[in-house]
């Protein structure tokens, strides 16, 4: 097969660390055009990397498995990449501020580069283990996936808030074509808030399915620990708007914080950290 | 009510459980402290712990309960606190939110309607006939919905068009599906159980072992394991565990199931789930006195068998499955006087043995693998109370943050001799739609008015 998914998948990667580099230059440089590029590069990275996901899955009914393609690192760093590349799209058309794509490709990007480049990541299709054969692990991982891809755009956002704020005095340059903190303010509450909407389901489908695994919908499990540790950080920052002074500039250092939660919810959990959701590691 | 809320208000206790900076507080602390319970072991014996982390350490552990993080006297007190701080906060907000649910938007003045976040405002020379304003009303209607009027409003007529007033109450169901799932737990916290059983082909059990108590809790009825399944995929990862289950009321048969992970039986509100398996050796010898006839045994691993007749009892010491291509076994043997030995046999060779002044012949005739299942059993009523508070977190977090209060309103009235039409809206979220929907309706206005 000349268009196999892994083909798809790795060519993916390559046109994302592409368009991440053009959203660069865009903003560093301020050309209108390479804005215009670095959208379509993404969109069409985007395309591949659907065609690529959904060849994934019919691959594994034609090796007997059949599973949807979300069973293990691998798969769900290529998902992550996925879902923030959706998220930042849909945010792109509504905003339509392409200096955003700068900040929050390069995530997307990264995740695709770690998934392809490291040897240690198993990325062939492997047969399901019975304790993730069921009907939640599609739920359970689309929604946990959709916060952890809100918060990256969110951390994103921080970060070009810090920036802003730091010099606030340019109105020219490459902090000029930054959008106006009020407005970075807005968009990284939004964000936060669809995040941590998906982030709530994603516990709880993960509580409904392990009450489904192992007859107890919470077991103080690491993994479950670190996503309601996550859980506390984002409520903090919902509910800091509402003490005054708090705005701002804090709530980019707790967007900032929450992220680094959530990748250690991701990652560190499964390599540092013992526990029932191992099967994340391979 | 508002007498009352004043007296709270005043109280310093009440003041500080109430305070939104209470709640920021302990979030930080919940997501700081429940880091130290996912770096440390937990539920491990304390020995683990002084051998691990050294005695200095130890202590702080200990002290602290870090073995059991989520169970400690400081984290409980933390939860307590901040389900305290989450009643409180409730029910100081409870007023306010009645007041402002109360209150009659159509009480506004014209002075107030031209201070609106969004306002808009035409002045006409002359009057306006009858058509005319017929026909602002029904622009307005057509993107403002359904409004309410009241007459003589500072002289004018003025419209309401209102949505979205109840979602002030979101609140409330997102803060208390907190403390539904809280309830819930504690449901199932002292009105449930949870057990392990280990479960051989072909038995039965009327009762199981609570996991935290070590308590023996009797069923009710009994549950048999028919059989146990395990398989592979072609590179060897395992595939699927399966035990056939069949749930007996006395001697009846009264339910039966194939449990696999994910998917387990429940029987009055006992549920019963695929958790591990053990295999066992188990072969089958045939001894025999001297020349009398032979007679077969079955010896499982980890159980003594009898031989009744010579009062002689079998153990099984060691199996391999395969020496020289047979299999073999370390037999243990023991008689009443307390003597006891060991032989090896492998299939096929048969061996000879003394108790006492009498000789036994002994063979090795079948090994097999004999399988215990693993099942977890649980009895917890207050699950449903958790996925209802779930329920309404979700629907509840959704209403906070995206049902807005709108409020529209149109007056159109005489001042100083002129006509005055002046359009005003207030929302309390998603401004960005709601500017869109206010232009839409001025445009809307706008050429009905200059059309005239």
């Amino acid at each position: 097969m000349t268009f196999s998914s892994s083909y798809l998948l790795s060519l993916t990667t390559f046109i994302y660390l592409g368009a991440a580099a053009l959203y660069l230059i865009h903003w560093i440089f301020r050309v209108q055009k390479v804005g215009l590029l670095a959208t379509l590069v993404t969109a069409g990275g985007f395309v591949i990397q659907t065609t690529g996901i959904i060849l994934r899955w019919i691959e594994s009914y034609q090796l007997g498995y059949g599973h949807a393609p979300l069973s293990n690192l691998y798969e769900s760093l290529v998902f992550f990449s996925w879902v923030t590349v959706l998220v930042y799209l849909i945010m792109e058309w509504q905003v339509k501020r392409r200096v955003i794509g700068a900040f929050a490709t390069p995530f997307a990007s990264l995740a695709m580069a770690y998934a392809s480049f490291n040897s240690n990541i198993e990325d062939k299709i492997q047969p399901l283990i019975p304790a993730l054969k069921s009907n939640w692990l599609i739920a359970h991982v689309v929604t946990c996936f959709l916060g952890y891809a809100s918060f990256a755009v969110a951390c994103g956002l921080g970060i070009m808030y810090l920036f802003k704020n730091r010099f606030s005095g340019e109105s020219k340059g490459i902090i000029g074509v930054i959008p106006d903190c009020k407005v970075l303010d807005e968009l990284m509450h939004q964000t936060i808030i669809f995040g941590f909407l998906w982030l709530t389901l994603g516990i709880i489908t993960g509580a409904v399915w392990a009450n489904d695994a192992w007859g107890t919908y919470w077991s103080w499990d690491p993994k479950e620990t670190w996503s309601l540790i996550t859980w506390f950080v984002y409520a903090t920052a919902l509910h800091a708007r509402f003490v005054r002074g708090w705005a701002g500039r804090r709530i980019a250092y707790i967007s900032i914080v929450g992220f680094i939660s959530v990748m250690f919810t991701y990652f560190g959990v499964n390599f540092l950290l013992a526990g029932l959701h191992s099967y994340g590691s391979q | 009510m508002k007498a009352s809320s004043s007296i709270y208000q005043d109280n310093p206790i009440w003041r500080f459980f109430s305070s939104v900076r209470l709640a920021v507080f302990l979030l930080i602390t919940l997501a700081i402290t429940s880091i130290a319970g996912t770096l440390i072991p937990q539920g491990e014996s304390l020995q683990f712990y002084l051998e691990t982390y050294g005695p200095n350490f130890f202590r702080i552990i200990k002290v602290l309960h870090l073995n059991d993080t989520y169970h400690s006297w400081w984290y409980l007190i933390l939860l307590g606190l901040f389900s305290a701080n989450l009643i409180v906060c409730t029910l100081r907000r409870l007023p306010f939110t009645l007041r402002l649910f109360r209150r009659d938007n159509l009480s506004v003045d014209y002075e107030r309607l031209l201070r609106m976040p969004f306002k808009k405002d035409w002045e006409i020379k002359g009057e306006l006939d009858n058509d005319s304003i017929q026909s602002i009303i029904s622009a307005f209607k057509d993107i403002a919905g359904k409004f309410h009027e009241r007459i003589d409003v500072d002289g004018g007529r003025l419209f309401l068009a209102e949505r979205g007033k109840w979602s002030y109450w979101g609140i409330y169901g997102l803060h208390s599906s907190i403390m539904i799932i809280f309830f819930g737990a504690l449901v199932g916290l002292f009105m449930g159980f949870k057990g392990n059983v280990m479960l051989p082909e072909g038995e039965t059990i009327d009762h199981i072992v609570n996991r935290q108590t070590g308590e023996q809790i009797p069923l009710g009825f009994s549950v048999r394991c028919d059989r146990f399944n395990i398989s592979f995929y072609d590179n060897g990862a395992p595939k699927e565990y399966r035990s056939d289950l069949t749930v007996l009321n006395g001697n009846n048969e009264v339910a039966r199931k194939s449990i696999v992970v994910n998917d387990p039986l429940v029987y009055r509100g006992i549920t019963f789930y695929q958790a591990s398996y053990r295999a066992i050796p188990e072969v089958a010898v045939q001894v025999a006195k001297s020349d009398s006839p032979r007679r077969s045994l079955i010896i499982s691993a980890f159980q003594k068998a009898l031989w009744p007749e010579e009062q002689l009892t079998f153990g099984l010491m060691q199996y391999l499955p395969s020496v020289h291509g047979s299999p073999a076994a370390q037999i243990w043997i023991g008689d009443q006087e307390g003597r006891a030995g060991a032989l090896w046999l492998l299939k096929g060779n048969e061996k000879q043995f003394k108790k006492g002044e009498k000789l036994y012949r002994i063979s090795l005739t079948n090994a097999n693998q004999r399988y215990l299942t693993g099942l977890q059993v649980k009895k917890d009523p207050g699950v449903w109370i958790v996925w209802l508070g779930c329920a309404v977190l979700i629907v509840g977090f959704s209403v906070v943050f995206w049902v807005p209060h709108r409020r529209i309103w149109l007056w159109i009235g005489r001042r100083k001799g002129k006509t005055i039409v002046i359009l005003s809206g207030q929302i309390n979220k998603n401004k960005l739609q709601f500017e869109k929907d206010i232009r839409k309706i001025e445009d809307a206005l706008d050429s009905s008015l200059g059309a005239r």
